[in-house]
């Protein structure tokens, strides 16, 4: 640095963006600077008064500064780095080991897999290579029983994929390690259990407030509390109307078959960046163990990168993942739109599985391994000659009212199997309220803590009807 | 070009003075500390590869300055998003910039794993001894007797002794760099400086976690005025805080990582798939115990094979060509205690996994064969243990009862571990759901790696085959 006196450009200040917080005086070793006497009209404040005819150009004076706009060295941008020579960035960092995107939206690309043998799979596993399939390469998450076999084999393959498996601090620092790498754009993933899922609803609404994609697959298990590790169903409330604080709403998949863990988990991924929103995978804990014939898809997924990533390059420098607007106007606006965003889900978004539902009289409706009970049931009662069915929503969120309203005119009783105190019968009655339909009676099986409804116990409840009703 | 926005567009939509003026109090340490972080961004030529994490406190519109890419925290968590940022693009600088309450109070967790695992990451730890954003409360490193919002008596004992943070992390193994500094005087807005520098160029080398603690001034909450406060950050902080380098250690960069592979082989191989085999020539389903479904239940002891018998079982069904689902009792209850497996194989689709009522059970031990016994289909098969099972009674009638001596026949065999493999033979034998073929094929191709164990497993299956043969001619 040079250090003739005179060549030293001296400071300036723009008044109003002094605050006169007088830092700056003390900062300076020749008095130049005094305190101001007179309050800007602008801004409310006393800005200092500068007298320079013994300035040196120190810039002390510039350092002691807070604002970034506050005192500058005359015609310079604001806080130079005048003490250090810019280094090559070649030289010191080498070369680089991730491509730098120059475009700021890659789109992804669909590679073709070689046919396989049909795996056999336990659910677990099955979510975690439908995930290697949706191209996610960093898992986030906290041992939970009985989810944890699925991060266990991720922690195995990640690895040698160059990918990452954090074991986090806990379920709160998992969610919210995904709200960072989701935040940067790669597709992300957590397994986790019921009291997990309570300790992430938190780090969830951030997500949607700041519109972060992330895939969060819960095999539900026996609760309040600590409950135990049997297979339940009582984070459906959780899921579709509880995920965390504020307006908040993420899809919500149910599979029944190791063969839909892998699908709907490889699916959520897509979706979750689709809507640049969560994906709720809801197993239960019997799904989770179950094994089964698994049949791999045609292609993997390799991701590309959103436009709207933080990933640290030039092309995404002005992106930023945020969910505070501290005006009012803003978050309305932001509410708005994210209430767009759940009527499109809604609108495109709803799945169902329906199986003898043409004609069916006793309609069963069921998720999860509880509807593979209902299933079993609908086809012992149809040979008894009842006219069964089983209406399946694979979406719980969206509820799948469209599927099931056409099937309604000729159900004589509605019958909802689960094993929990009635949250998807909540779900679906709150949906036939939004559609304005009056519903056929509705009656139910349910199980709790750990048991779910035996295929003897819903057969039971629909010849008992089929007796009632004739 | 600067690291700071030419205009504050972010805040209240930069218009009038906002879009040049930051929303910090006159004379509050965060404007310095981001002029320092700005300088060593712009010095470092890191523009473009910097994430900055905002915290929930006073800082928490630091996005607002900085043009690089942000991304806001919830409130203690900017670690934890720092890591994910940092595992999902390795190049990029990470800064976590954190304030007292969010750092050492309610992020603590996320704070210390996160320092203990090292990553290259760089955290700024602006320590003003007092809560800001929420109106100057206790702060985990409020000094004893100050007086704050919700200490209106002053820090007393029973309400702890300031967090020294700096010290904490630097006594962790994670991190390489550790230091405190202050901002009261020209003096050590210098040393800030460079260590903030330095933090970030151990992480762009890739040497390790940076961790740098910044006594900072909050006048407002203090009520002092600025040059007051930075008094008594020199006079009543220091003294409690001290500053200077806690840990600072030579490492050679170490930190680097390859691109994520999405190579479909070595996806599939790791994977375990294998590549598309010759189907197996389908055989007729065998009706003789239930037109389309069939449910067996096998059940012992812990270390009995149940579970390993019944994966074969599946195995070999899906290899035939059916649909065949198994799901295992498990958690504390099969920790030593019973385990026990349902497995179901369909002509068509498997419609319900449990086995309430099994077809058939295999029994190994006799709290089984009470226990499930009872549940058997009528017309189904029970087949146990009698080496273990001695003389059981309650069975239930209208059920075929074969009592096979399988841990017998292991230990006669030299490795009593096999008698599940004893078992699925002597259950062949007697139901013949499955050719005996296909489940010796499974049981290769399971044992592939392990071509010495093959001999033991065939003779097994045989005796077991054997004994159900012998048992069916005396009967
Ligand atoms: S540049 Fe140095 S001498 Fe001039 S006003 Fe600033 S501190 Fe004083
Ligand atoms: S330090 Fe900056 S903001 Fe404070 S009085 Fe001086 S010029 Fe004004
Ligand atoms: S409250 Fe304190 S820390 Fe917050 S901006 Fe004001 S002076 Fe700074």
């Amino acid at each position: 640095m040079s250090n003739a006196t005179s060549a030293r450009p001296k400071p300036f200040l723009q008044p109003e963006y002094c605050k006169g917080c007088l830092r700056c005086i003390e900062a300076c070793p020749r008095d130049c600077i005094t305190p101001g006497d007179e309050i800007n009209p602008l801004t409310g404040l006393r800005p200092v008064a500068l007298h320079l005819d013994n300035c040196n150009g120190c810039s002390l004076c510039i350092q002691a500064c807070p604002e970034p706009y506050g005192l500058r060295r005359q015609a310079a941008r604001p806080c130079v780095g005048d003490d250090f020579e810019l280094e090559d960035p070649a030289k010191l960092f080498g070369e680089r080991q991730v491509a730098n995107h120059s475009a700021g939206d890659v789109p992804d690309t669909f590679v073709p897999l070689p046919a396989c043998d049909p795996m056999i799979l336990k659910g677990t596993y099955a979510a975690a290579i439908g995930a290697l399939l949706a191209g996610c390469r960093h898992v986030f998450g906290y041992p939970i029983t009985p989810s944890t076999e699925g991060a266990e084999l991720m922690a195995k393959i990640l690895p040698k994929l160059n990918g990452s498996f954090v074991q986090a601090v806990s379920e709160v620092a998992a969610v919210n390690m995904m709200y960072g790498a989701g935040g940067a754009g790669v597709p992300c993933l957590t397994f986790t259990s019921s009291p997990g899922f309570s300790l992430m609803l938190e780090g969830i609404s951030y997500m949607i407030g700041a519109e972060v994609p992330g895939v969060f697959i819960n095999i539900m298990r026996g609760g309040p509390g600590l409950g135990n590790i049997g297979p339940e169903q009582a984070d459906i409330k959780l899921a579709c109307r509880g995920l965390g604080h504020g307006n908040t709403h993420a899809l919500v998949l149910a599979p029944s078959t190791p063969q839909e863990m892998l699908e709907l988990t490889r699916e959520a991924f897509e979706l979750s960046f689709l809507y640049r929103n969560p994906v709720v995978i809801l197993g239960d804990g019997y799904l989770g163990q179950m094994t089964g014939i698994v049949k791999l898809p045609a292609t993997l997924r390799r991701p590309g990168l959103p436009a709207w990533a933080v990933w640290g390059d030039r092309a995404h420098r002005h992106n930023l993942i945020c969910s505070i607007a501290l005006e009012e106007t803003d978050l309305e606006q932001r509410n708005r739109h994210l209430n767009i965003k759940y009527a499109e889900i809604s609108a495109h978004e709803q799945r169902s599985d329906l199986y003898r539902c043409e004609d069916a009289e006793m309609l069963v409706v069921a998720c999860n391994t509880p509807a593979r009970m209902a299933k079993g049931a609908v086809e012992a009662a149809r040979a008894h000659g009842v006219k069964a069915g089983l209406f399946r929503p694979i979406t719980l969120w969206p509820f799948p009212i469209d599927a099931l309203l056409p099937v309604l005119p000729t159900v004589r009783q509605l019958i909802v199997v689960e094993a929990s105190p009635g949250q998807l019968e909540d779900e679906m009655r709150l949906a036939l309220s939004h559609a304005g339909i009056a519903p056929p009676p509705i009656d139910h099986v349910r199980r709790f803590g750990g048991l779910l409804p035996q295929q003897s116990e819903i057969l039971a409840k629909i010849l008992n009807y089929q007796e009632v009703l004739s | 070009m600067s690291v700071f926005y030419e205009q504050f567009n972010r805040h209240s939509h930069g218009e009038g003075l906002k879009g040049h003026s930051t929303h910090y109090c006159p004379g509050c340490g965060h404007g310095l500390v981001h002029r320092d972080l700005a300088e060593a961004i712009d010095g470092l030529g890191i523009q473009d590869r910097t994430v900055l994490i905002s915290p929930v406190g006073c800082a928490v519109f630091a996005h607002y300055y900085f043009d690089v890419g942000n991304s806001q925290a919830a409130h203690g968590r900017a670690p934890a998003v720092a890591l994910g940022h940092k595992l999902a693009n390795p190049e990029a600088v990470v800064i976590s910039y954190q304030g007292d309450g969010d750092l050492a109070s309610i992020g603590l967790a996320e704070t210390i794993s996160i320092a203990q695992m090292g990553l290259p990451l760089t955290v700024i730890f602006v320590n003003n001894a007092i809560y800001g954003m929420t109106g100057g409360q206790l702060a985990p490193t409020s000094l004893m007797g100050q007086r704050t919002a919700t200490s209106p008596e002053g820090r007393g004992r029973e309400m702890g002794r300031p967090l020294k943070m700096a010290e904490l992390i630097a006594q962790l193994d994670g991190p390489v760099y550790v230091e405190r500094v202050a901002l009261y005087d020209a003096k050590q807005r210098v040393k800030a400086r460079k260590a903030i520098r330095k933090a970030l160029q151990f992480q762009v080398e890739g040497r390790g976690y940076a961790f740098v603690e910044v006594l900072a001034e909050c006048p407002t909450h203090l009520k002092l005025s600025p040059p007051e406060t930075e008094e008594w950050v020199k006079t009543q902080m220091e003294p409690v805080f001290p500053l200077g380098v806690k840990k600072d250690l030579t490492v050679d960069p170490w930190f680097k990582r390859g691109a994520p592979s999405f190579e479909p082989e070595a996806v599939l191989g790791l994977s375990g798939a294998d590549p598309l085999g010759e189907q197996r020539p389908a055989t007729p389903w065998p009706p003789h115990l239930h037109a389309n479904d069939i449910a067996i239940k096998l059940a012992g002891a812990g270390g009995d094979g149940a579970q390993t018998a019944a994966l074969l079982l599946t195995r070999a069904a899906i290899a035939e060509g059916y649909d065949a689902t198994h799901i295992p009792s498990y958690g504390p209850e099969s920790r030593g205690g019973t385990s026990y497996a349902d497995v179901h194989i369909a002509e068509g689709e498997v419609l319900n996994p449990a086995a309430p009522e099994p077809h058939v059970l295999l029994a190994f031990n006799a709290p089984s064969l009470a226990k499930f016994a009872p549940q058997v289909a009528e017309g189904g098969v029970i087949l146990y243990d009698s080496t273990i099972v001695k003389d059981p009674t309650g069975l239930p009638p209208g059920r075929r009862i074969i009592p096979i001596p399988f841990t017998q026949i292991a230990a006669d065999l030299g490795r009593p571990m096999v008698k599940n493999i004893v078992a699925l033979g002597a259950m062949q034998a007697v139901v013949n759901v499955l050719p005996a073929g296909s489940i010796l094929d499974t049981l290769h191709q399971v044992l592939k790696d392990k071509p010495a164990l093959l001999p033991l497993n065939d003779s097994a299956f045989a005796a077991g085959q054997q004994a159900a043969e012998a048992l069916h001619a005396t009967a």
